[in-house]
């Protein structure tokens, strides 16, 4: 009876997102209080507080109007970028392989690039009541510039996540290209085949430096400190996320925390070669290159600061090119 | 250094900031007109903070006035009162014990430490580096209990009156050795801490060259304080105020007037102010902390003016049957208004609350006696 | 304990709003907050500056003129369930400021804070201990799980 079950594939990729989704949402909440909290010297916030508890507390919020000129699409945003986030997971089961079209690396390099978009839209269509918004008399009699057009703080993040589209995210996708190189194939189960006869390509030297390259471009498109230029704190606060409330909110607390997970199966799919099933023991291994990340990140995050365009730019540059050279070692 | 100007013919949009924002740590507005995420000109709106506290000042008793100073910041509350004593003092000619003296002092330099580790903690937050803010942050709770020791709370500590200080915060052998031991430890935190900030090539790349201020503009704009010794210019009041006659202690000066310039300075001043509490400690004189003996006259307006964390503060009113007429206080952050503005131009608008903050703002400071007329 | 006050209880978002105070209970507040000495977010406490994401609003300082707006507009922008901690001598009464002018008006000061938003909690002191402000922000923890 229950070998009946698992042997549905759908089942099977249910379970397994289940799975991912419950130990995902401890992803923050290890990053705030083991990492960030032991670094600073004090004791941090319960384990589930930031990933599980509060988006439980937003989901019982009153919702509110939200300030925005489109607020239909504005609210869909989150829920879009979950939806995504989700397919990148599916498209990563072994299961999925049965659909080229989704199990290959330019359907999730597709995904990840709506997510994206999602930035730009967001930013653009939040008016929070922190910058213009305020009421204060601003125009008046001796002030400088009455005339001027005014932009609220996530005007500038939109444009800023927009040039992240253009070049901030070149590092993420060289990085998974490189082992699309060594296997000579975009779909997945290539890859992973090609890696579990060859070993995995971590363990060689362009996939060393790709895996580098991997990481920077993983705290890139999470928007985690040092390139979380998008919604810095010291000008533009929350950036894109400034009017979500109540459930919305949840969905994108939820959404970082299975973002930071499934970003880690990618990882462990293209470059170590064990996709994420909740049917083998290599699933451990999914988890704990997940939690490797999220150490990392958390690390390199408590000890930098933001950088603004004038680092993020020669930061970026360099990535792209060691990004480049691991391709290019690849191909050798 | 090319001097900067605001460009107003590119403006390409207005960003407006405040009056609350994590970067600030007291309402002000502050709009930056900006082209393509550069700024190209500042200004900042202060009379947000406006209680008019002057006003309030005006026919009260001295003893009260000098104890409502207190409430004109809650930073620098004890340079306030110490000025506002001083003033009185000068006018009537006090003689003040030279113990009082000490421990003014010794209050003196524990406020320029906790308002410095004050600066810097905020200095990093706006960098956005958390772990470096935690550590002054928690560099500073020694010296905020130091404070509390002496005199009995965290903020305002009323330690000045009339002819010398407090007899609540004279200090005994158990104090002074705790002082001692503590001034120990926050060198040692500090040290530490210095190291890692200048060894830290990312911070270090973060402050480099941003918010210029150079000097000939800091003394057109009438800076004052460490803003302005970091443009290289060693001006500082103590080395005048005959309270610190017996100290011996060097003016810091750093070359840029840029951030990095400004934390840096901060920092080593925190270290002279180690050293004047350490000589304090060692050659505090006996006697008694409060000269009782003193008389009540009408007084013309007397003016005094002292180095504060921040920069000169002066006061100045006239004494008329024991109550306070004319008063004026300027305090450093209204000099610096011009600096913040002018440091902003021509950086990211990352960067830009970075600039205000390293001129150490405290609009709460300014915004007392501004007449805001309004119809 | 409902799944709704358990989740409460483990994540509080403080906003902190300033109102022209002399910067005392702000600095003492942030203290709180930032400094591992007293660490808020050990009691769950995270600190905010986004009113959609708050629950309870810190207010320090008298309320001045030119602030009595953005407060309002701030207040507003926090989804319900919303509680109000009031910090600080100045922000419950006014403080020494309140009599500005004597027995006429004050044109300045706006405050207590009461009179423009309602206070759930207040919390005494000039300037206000960081331990009395995490006290004042947990004492509310009833209320705001109760809250519907």
């Amino acid at each position: 009876m229950f070998e009946n079950i698992l042997a549905n594939p759908i089942i099977v990729v249910i379970l397994t997102i289940l799975v991912c989704f419950i130990i995902s949402t401890l992803l923050p909440g290890i990053e705030r209080k083991y990492i960030h909290a032991r670094i600073q010297q004090r004791i941090g916030p319960i384990l589930i507080a930031p990933g599980i508890m509060a988006p439980l507390k937003f989901m019982f919020k009153e919702n509110v109007e939200v300030s925005s000129p489109v607020p239909g699409l504005y609210k869909a945003l989150p829920i879009i970028c979950f939806i995504v986030v989700l397919c990148v997971l599916i498209a990563l089961t072994p299961q999925a392989y049965q659909i080229p079209a989704l199990a290959s690396l330019v359907a999730i390099v597709g995904f990840l690039k709506v997510e994206e978009i999602c930035y730009v839209l967001m930013g653009a269509l939040s008016k929070s009541v922190m910058s213009v918004r305020m009421p204060f008399p601003d125009k008046i009699k001796g002030a400088v510039h009455n005339n001027s057009n005014l932009s609220f703080i996530e005007d500038i993040s939109a444009r800023r996540s927009l040039r992240m589209i253009t070049y901030g995210s070149f590092p993420l996708y060289l990085a998974l290209f490189a082992p699309i190189v060594t296997a000579r194939s975009i779909f997945l189960q290539d890859i992973v085949a090609y890696q579990q006869v060859h070993g995995p390509f971590l363990f060689t030297v362009s996939g060393a430096i790709a895996a580098f390259v991997f990481f920077i471009g993983y705290m890139i498109i999470l928007n985690e400190y040092p390139f979380s230029i998008i919604k810095a704190k010291s000008d533009v606060i929350e950036g894109p996320y400034m009017e979500y409330a109540a459930k919305y909110r949840a969905v994108v607390y939820l959404t970082r925390g299975f973002f930071m997970f499934v970003l880690g199966c990618v990882f462990s799919v293209l470059f170590i070669g064990v996709p994420p099933t909740i049917m083998s023991v290599g699933f451990l291994i999914n988890i704990l290159v997940a939690l490797i990340f999220v150490f990392m990140m958390g690390i390199f995050s408590a000890f930098a600061p933001v950088f603004t365009n004038r680092q993020l730019l020669p930061t970026i540059l360099c990535t792209t090119l060691l990004g480049i050279l691991a391709i290019g070692l690849g191909l050798l | 250094m090319d001097k900067k100007v605001p460009r107003s013919n590119i403006i390409e949009t207005e960003i407006p900031m405040g009056t609350v924002h994590p970067a600030a740590l007291e309402p002000y507005r502050v709009r930056f007109f900006v082209e393509d995420e550069i700024v190209q000109e500042a200004e900042i709106t202060i009379g947000v903070n406006h209680r008019g506290i002057e006003r309030i000042m005006e026919g009260l008793p001295v003893e009260k006035a000098n104890a409502l100073t207190e409430k004109i910041c809650g930073i620098c509350s004890n340079s306030h009162i110490w000025n506002s004593c001083r003033t009185a003092e000068m006018g009537l000619g006090i003689e003040i014990p030279q113990r009082a003296l000490y421990i003014r002092v010794i209050m003196g330099e524990l406020e320029r430490l906790h308002s410095h580790f004050l600066y810097l903690a905020h200095g990093c937050e706006v960098l956005s580096h958390e772990t470096f803010s935690m550590r002054v942050f928690y560099l500073r709770e020694i010296v905020m209990e130091l404070l509390a020791m002496i005199g009995g709370n965290r903020v305002q500590y009323g330690c000045s009156v009339l002819g010398g200080v407090r007899p609540r915060c004279d200090l005994d052998e158990a104090k002074l050795l705790r002082l001692k031991n503590d001034m120990d430890a926050v060198e040692e935190g500090l040290t530490g801490f210095v190291e890692r900030f200048l060894a830290d090539s990312v911070v270090q790349s973060r402050i480099t060259g941003i918010g210029v201020l150079p000097q000939k503009q800091a003394i057109e704009l009438a800076v004052t304080g460490p803003t302005l010794r970091a443009t290289g210019v060693a001006r500082d009041l103590r080395t005048t105020m005959f309270e610190y006659d017996e100290f011996d202690f060097n003016v810091i000066t750093q070359p840029d007037g840029d951030v990095k310039s400004n934390l840096v300075m901060r920092a080593l001043e925190s270290f002279e102010s180690i050293r004047i509490i350490r000589q304090a400690i060692a050659n505090i004189p006996e006697g008694k902390v409060v000269n009782r003996d003193w008389e009540m006259v009408d007084t013309d307006i007397s003016e005094s003016y002292i180095e504060v964390p921040r920069g000169t503060l002066y006061h100045s009113y006239a004494l008329e049957s024991g109550r306070v007429r004319h008063c004026i206080i300027r305090t450093p952050s209204m000099a610096n208004i011009g600096a913040m503005q002018y440091a902003c131009i021509g950086d990211q608008i990352t960067d830009a609350q970075l600039c205000i903050v390293q001129c150490d703002p405290c609009f709460t400071c300014t915004d007392r006696a501004i007449e805001i007329i309004r119809r | 304990m409902g799944i709704k006050s358990f989740s409460r209880a483990r994540a509080i978002h403080v906003m902190l709003v300033y109102t022209g105070g002399c910067n005392g209970c702000d600095i003492e507040i942030v203290n709180s907050i930032l400094s591992p000495r007293f660490d808020a977010e050990q009691y769950n406490v995270f600190l905010t500056w986004n009113p959609r994401e708050a629950d309870v609003l810190v207010v320090t300082g008298p309320v001045t003129h030119l602030n009595r707006k953005p407060l309002e507009a701030i207040y507003e922008a926090i989804p319900n369930p919303k509680l109000v901690v009031a910090a600080g001598s100045c922000a419950l009464m006014g403080g020494v400021y309140k009599n500005c002018y004597g027995d006429i008006p004050s044109e300045e000061i706006e405050g207590p804070v009461e009179n423009i938003i309602p206070v759930n909690a207040k919390v005494p002191g000039c300037a206000v201990r960081p331990q009395d402000v995490l006290a004042g922000v947990v004492s509310l923890l009833p209320t705001l799980l109760d809250a519907d």
